[in-house]
């Protein structure tokens, strides 16, 4: 058994999520600071991130990729994908 | 280990140029991507796809795989020269280490080193990711599971391969989607420095009747047209038992009803809403027609009567 901790709900640092998510560090402060990843402001070592902006910047740096587009593109596509997300989960719901 | 035709992947002939290739790995990109495709394998494929572009997208690797693979049939056993690569370099480009470490035995056989993590990332890939499906009464108990992580590993030469470990983990009660358990020290060892961080993303197996939100719980309620006309007691199982709901008398299909408390178990705890759904009984026995009967010729019971009153 190992030392598990549950983190809470915003609580990655700059560092975990480019490890989590295989990202570049300067690739995210870019988009970060562009606001195409909204974090709540304040210094880079005090940005935390949640599961949902791993979600989101794997998503952006894939489309970024395979269609060479543009991050403004990249981050339109992400937010209509977690409104396709949101949308699904409450049809899920409904639908009981 | 078997070859990979990755032109046979991406659809393309042998002798397409570039834009031809770049052409037809954005076709399946579209078609493949996991958030969209109405593919079965769709995830599968695009990873498939993923790595047959990382190949033929780079002149190097391309003309690499070319010369290695005349006269090889996709499936075939495939053994690359003995030190085929000694004097060969690869850039990385596009995708990163860890990426590639996802792709096929046949890949990191070719291509697969421990070098081209881009600059700047010193360490970071000494911590590792992945998501543990859980059942949603995992949440309500606590639970231990085992996980089977597959975590890139480097050898003598530089290559990669994928090593398997599993670790138990224990679930803690209270557990919600998205949230994310850290098992410190358990994280990939990046190549001479000490572990890294396991972080575990929490997802939830899809259950039949319960659709977790946060810390609540939401679940269709079906109910007969008599309980929600004159009001009733209703038994519900939950996760964490049995709760008598009690339906208001006149609640109206599509009505949500709140149960404070009931969901998941956290500090404050979730609650559990329920959507009224009427279900009519069928009218297939001579009594059932006879009750329906009597309920048209007794009642002036219009369902369309707001029919015309809308704007």
């Amino acid at each position: 058994m190992s030392d598990e901790e549950i983190l809470a709900d915003a609580c990655l640092t700059l560092e975990q999520l480019c490890a989590a998510a295989s990202l570049e560090r300067d690739w995210l402060i870019r988009h970060v600071e562009e606001g195409l990843i909204p974090v709540a402001g304040g210094a880079i070592a005090e940005w935390r991130f949640t599961t949902v902006h791993l979600a989101r910047a794997r998503r952006m740096r894939e489309i970024e990729r395979a269609y060479d587009a543009a991050p403004e593109l990249a981050a339109l596509v992400a937010d209509m994908l977690e409104e396709l997300d949101e949308l699904r989960a409450r049809l899920r719901r409904a639908r009981g | 280990m078997e070859f990979k035709d990755y032109y046979q992947t991406l659809g393309v002939a042998r002798d397409a140029p570039a834009e031809a290739i770049k052409k037809a790995y954005r076709r399946l990109a579209r078609k493949y991507h996991p958030d969209v495709s109405k593919e079965a394998d769709a995830e599968k494929r695009m990873k498939e796809v993923n790595e047959a572009y990382a190949v033929l997208s780079d002149s190097e690797k391309r003309a690499a795989y070319d010369q290695l693979g005349k006269g090889y049939r996709p499936g075939q056993d495939f053994r690359p020269p003995p030190d085929w690569d000694a004097n060969m370099e690869f850039s990385e480009r596009g995708f990163s280490g860890a990426e590639a470490a996802g792709f096929s035995d046949f890949f990191s056989q070719i291509f697969g080193r421990g070098h081209g993590m881009p600059g700047g990332m010193h360490g970071a890939f000494s911590d590792h990711h992945a998501r543990i499906l859980l059942d949603l009464e995992d949440a309500f108990t606590g639970a231990e599971r085992q996980v089977s992580l597959q975590a890139p590993k480097v050898d003598a030469k530089g290559r990669v391969s994928l090593e398997t470990r599993t670790l138990n983990v224990r679930i803690p009660k209270g557990i919600r989607e998205g949230q994310i358990i850290r098992l410190a020290g358990q994280g990939a060892a990046a190549h001479g420095a000490k572990p890294g961080d396991l972080l575990l993303e929490v997802a939830f197996k899809p259950h039949a009747r319960l659709h977790p939100h946060g810390r609540d719980l939401h679940l269709v309620l079906p109910v007969a047209p008599w309980e929600a006309a004159l009001g009733a007691v209703v038994p519900v199982e939950l996760p964490g038992g049995t709760l008598n709901v009690r339906i208001p008398a006149g609640a109206k299909p599509g009505r949500q009803l709140r149960i404070r408390g009931k969901g998941i178990p956290s500090d404050p705890p979730g609650d559990v809403y329920f959507e009224i759904r009427i279900v009519a009984p069928a009218a297939d026995s001579p009594r059932a027609k006879e009750l329906y009967e009597a309920l048209r010729q007794e009642t002036d019971f219009d369902p369309r009567k707001d029919w015309g009153r809308e704007p």
